[in-house]
């Protein structure tokens, strides 16, 4: 049975940690200078991945109970140009997103939205793909436009951009990200874990719950693809840049990742992984 | 048990007014649901037709069937003796459990093939996890108690605050708390020790004060006659005064691992593979996740019949030296 | 007398709060010596010889035990401890352990005796209070009186220079009254120092060489057994006497 996954992160108190450690306390700030994490990741040949298991189809754990998924791949495929071995962690999406890693992982590959607030505490070094958002209702339902869903019930992830769009509070300050409009006028908005929660608090039913749920497109056609009695309804209302997040301070490291980046998608690299998990090249907006 | 009265009552549920009162609610209450898609409506098809165009008819001939067949259980188990009677409620309610998860059309095949990965990696995760805590737990609630006993003004001080504050924050916040201020202050921890250490602070100041009562309720005697003899304070705590307390803090703390175990589930957030996590995440990619949490639930609590077997066990072992 | 004193209390004066329970006390217990106190509840003799073990602190005047001069420092006090022995009126036998166990305990665990040798003492005291066929049980399957014998072998073990008895017998259901003073007779006449808070003036007569009677807090009159029963000389002992020797 493979479980090393699970262990990738049960390694207690190594010398490197214990040296950042000394050398964060003597120095009061993360990371400690420019190039450290570049340094680190060279010298150990393995580069720490935090991502999320849990956000089918970009990772997931697989049916041999393995991480899996594109943006999986697409980290995979960052370490094959920085020359080193991949590891993954998967702690909770708040947990990565509150910043001061501290060295328990070097990179995150996982979708994460490059907005000017996040901009504050990690470095963005490359998009790699864009997800159109899309809603979704209950098959049953009768709104054909999105004008329909006026004054109904929505559905989302809660502090996610489709949550944010919901509440049109929705800021894509990030380079590259195409314009949008808000074409959504919810009564209300529920919150979820995850979109997996919402799909499935539509599915009871059209308007039992949810009338309807705003998340990525591919994972909409995820669940109707398992059986979900769901469809999606208009046009995708906004297209999301997605990007590999560093910690602030190592523009070595993000150089050398925009490099990756740069050249995965020259040679075609990250085009054949999207159409690999999503059957479309979402590697470009179109 | 409670200690019982040699009066002989008559069995209550073979009292004419509870019999009827039992049958009357029952009915009352399946005929307020509409049971007109069930299976057992169509077993009751010959009597009442098509069942979903039986009406009231139909929904009393239902309700009117399920109360006999409850009402009839009841009275007929009410004259098994008990431990008979425990057996068959156990296993009756056990039925209905599963039937109710039947309802879910769970994939057995998955399940099957998801099981022994969520055994070797996930309840190999919780209980080490669980059991670790338990011990760390268990030192610092001695010490804890010790210090809550004792006429030293530092040492009630720091360990009151410590009870007051583990006891007073949600766990999971002592989760994200010691993950993410640990390494503020320079000491940078990986998940697993994170979540033992937050899991430990957290049922050690519960446990302080299970020991700290189960000292207490030690005779005065005990501690003069130890003194009388010469024994010191920690002799005192380690021969006489804990063995005799064990009786009355094991069961309290068995209580305390059982919902530890289950606690333990809260690691998974800062991405501690345990049984929790892997449950949520195995059937996510198919949207199998049902049968994983279920397969999960159905662990967990296989678990905790497993630790509440051993606590009786313990239990008896300790009652040994009060029988005559 | 030319005995060495084991015991010496001298103004020894102790307070609970604002109540004065004990007053000047003087008294002096001399190697070999059987005395027995008595006097109303509340005359404050059960503390003053859970004084001589530091059981309680006195604040005012000096106890010397075996000539150790009690101060309330921990090496001081364990000194002490273990040359006074303590029986108490319940028992107070370590309920988790054997009869044996709990005699063998203090030689092992304060002393450092070996095990085989502190077994040999045990069954040896054991035998004197004549209950060795007991020794493997728990003391909860045993009489009161078995259970008090045992707390009184299990105080020789430690071979006391002064056994200190705090109402032995009034816990006792009346017909195992006699086997523990038998008991303490026979302990008496091997020549054990003894120090017995009591009732029973039966015992006090047959074994004390001193009869001392407190009251509120004072020694008010000590004597030979002989002179103490027949001529009491204050009018609180005698209507102590009185009352105690009117059934």
């Amino acid at each position: 049975m493979n479980n090393n996954k699970g262990n990738t992160h049960m390694t207690i108190w190594t010398r490197r940690q214990l040296t950042i450690a000394a050398v964060a306390l003597a120095l009061g700030a993360y990371p400690a200078h420019a190039g450290a994490v570049l340094d680190r990741v060279m010298a150990a040949g393995t580069l720490k991945v935090a991502t999320d298991a849990n956000w089918a189809p970009q990772s997931f754990v697989n049916a041999s109970n393995e991480l899996d998924g594109f943006d999986v791949d697409v980290a995979k495929a960052i370490g094959k140009h920085l020359g080193v071995k991949v590891e993954f962690v998967t702690p909770g999406w708040d947990i990565i997103t509150a910043g001061n890693w501290a060295g328990r992982w070097d990179m995150h590959a996982g979708s994460m939205t490059p907005t000017k607030k996040r901009a504050e505490i990690f470095d963005f070094p490359a998009v790699y793909y864009y997800t159109p958002a899309a809603v979704a209702v209950h098959k049953d339902s009768k709104a054909k436009t999105l004008a329909d869903l006026d004054g109904k019930v929505v559905g989302a992830t809660s502090t996610s951009t489709f949550e944010a769009y919901a509440k049109k509070d929705l800021t894509l300050d990030a380079a590259g990200a195409p314009p949008f409009e808000y074409k959504l006028n919810p009564k209300e908005v529920h919150s979820y874990e995850n979109s997996t929660t919402a799909f499935d608090d539509l599915r009871l039913g059209d308007g039992v719950r949810l009338d309807a749920v705003v998340s990525s497109l591919p994972s909409i056609l995820d669940a109707e693809k398992a059986g979900y009695p769901i469809k999606q309804v208009g046009d995708p209302v906004f297209h999301e840049p997605l990007a590999i997040a560093i910690e602030r301070g190592d523009p070595e490291l993000s150089a050398k990742i925009a490099d990756a980046v740069k050249a995965m998608k020259a040679d075609g690299t990250l085009s054949k992984l999207s159409e690999k998990w999503y059957g479309q090249d979402y590697s470009k907006t179109n | 048990m409670l200690y019982p009265d040699t009066v002989e009552a008559e069995i209550l549920v073979h009292k004419p007014w509870f019999v009827a009162t039992m049958f009357g609610a029952v009915l009352l209450l399946f005929m307020a649901f509409n049971m007109s898609s069930t299976s057992f409506a169509e077993l009751m098809r010959p009597v009442i037709g098509e069942p979903s165009t039986s009406g009231l008819y139909g929904r009393f001939a239902i309700g009117f069937a399920i109360a006999v067949i409850f009402t009839l259980n009841v009275v007929l188990i009410g004259f098994a003796p008990l431990k008979v009677q425990i057996g068959i409620v156990w296993l009756e309610l056990l039925l209905l459990f599963i039937a109710f998860f039947e309802t879910f059309h769970l994939s057995l095949p998955f399940i099957r093939e998801k099981l022994p990965f969520l055994i070797s990696q996930g309840v190999v995760t919780t209980l080490y996890v669980s059991a670790i805590s338990i011990v760390i737990a268990s030192v610092i609630a001695v010490a804890g108690a010790v210090a809550k006993l004792s006429s030293n003004g530092f040492a009630y001080a720091i360990a009151s605050f410590y009870t007051s504050f583990f006891r007073g924050l949600p766990l999971l916040m002592q989760v994200y708390l010691i993950y993410l201020g640990l390494p503020q202050l320079g000491f940078v921890i990986n998940a697993v020790p994170a979540g033992i250490l937050a899991l430990s602070l957290c049922y050690g100041a519960y446990m302080t004060e299970i020991f700290r009562s189960g000292i207490q309720s030690i005779d005065r005697g005990q501690w003069e006659a130890s003194r009388s003899m010469g024994f010191g304070f920690a002799l005192t705590m380690r021969r006489i005064i804990l063995p005799q307390a064990l009786p009355v803090i094991i069961p309290p703390t068995g209580n305390q691992f059982i919902s530890m175990l289950k606690d333990s589930s809260l690691v998974s957030v800062i991405g501690v593979w345990e049984l929790m996590f892997l449950a949520r995440t195995l059937g996510q990619k198919t949207f199998q996740h049902m049968e994983m949490l279920i397969s999960a639930a159905m662990i967990y609590w296989m678990l905790s019949i497993c630790l509440e077997l051993i606590q009786a066990r313990i239990e008896r072992h300790y009652h040994r030296s009060k029988v005559r | 007398m030319s005995a060495p004193a084991i015991i010496e209390a001298r103004n020894v004066s102790k307070w609970y709060g604002t109540f004065h329970v004990l007053k000047e006390i003087n008294l002096t217990v001399h190697k070999g010596e059987r005395i027995v106190i008595c006097g109303p509840s509340g005359s404050g003799k059960s503390t003053l010889i859970r004084c001589f073990n530091r059981l309680e602190a006195h604040q005012e005047g000096e106890i010397t035990v075996n000539g150790v001069a009690l101060h309330g420092k921990m090496g001081n006090v364990a000194d002490v401890r273990s040359n006074v022995g303590m029986v108490f009126q319940h028992f107070n036998l370590f309920p988790h352990m054997t009869v044996l166990m709990n005699c063998m305990a203090g030689p092992m665990w304060v002393k450092g005796v070996p095990e085989r040798e502190a077994r040999k003492t045990a069954l040896k005291f054991l035998e004197r209070v004549r209950i060795p066929e007991q020794a493997n049980k728990f003391p909860i399957q045993l009489s009161g009186g078995q259970q008090q014998r045992v707390a009184i072998a299990r105080s020789l073990c430690m071979e006391p220079a002064v056994m200190l008895f705090d109402e032995p017998t009034s816990a006792l259901d009346p017909e195992m009254v006699s086997e523990v003073l038998e008991t303490m007779t026979g302990l008496a006449r091997d020549g054990m120092t003894m120090v017995c808070v009591t009732h029973e003036m039966g015992f006090a007569r047959a074994v004390a060489d001193r009869v001392i009677f407190m009251d509120a807090g004072q020694i008010v009159e000590e004597g030979t057994p002989d002179a103490f029963f027949s001529r009491p000389r204050h009018d609180r002992t005698k209507l102590f006497l009185s009352q105690i020797l009117k059934h």
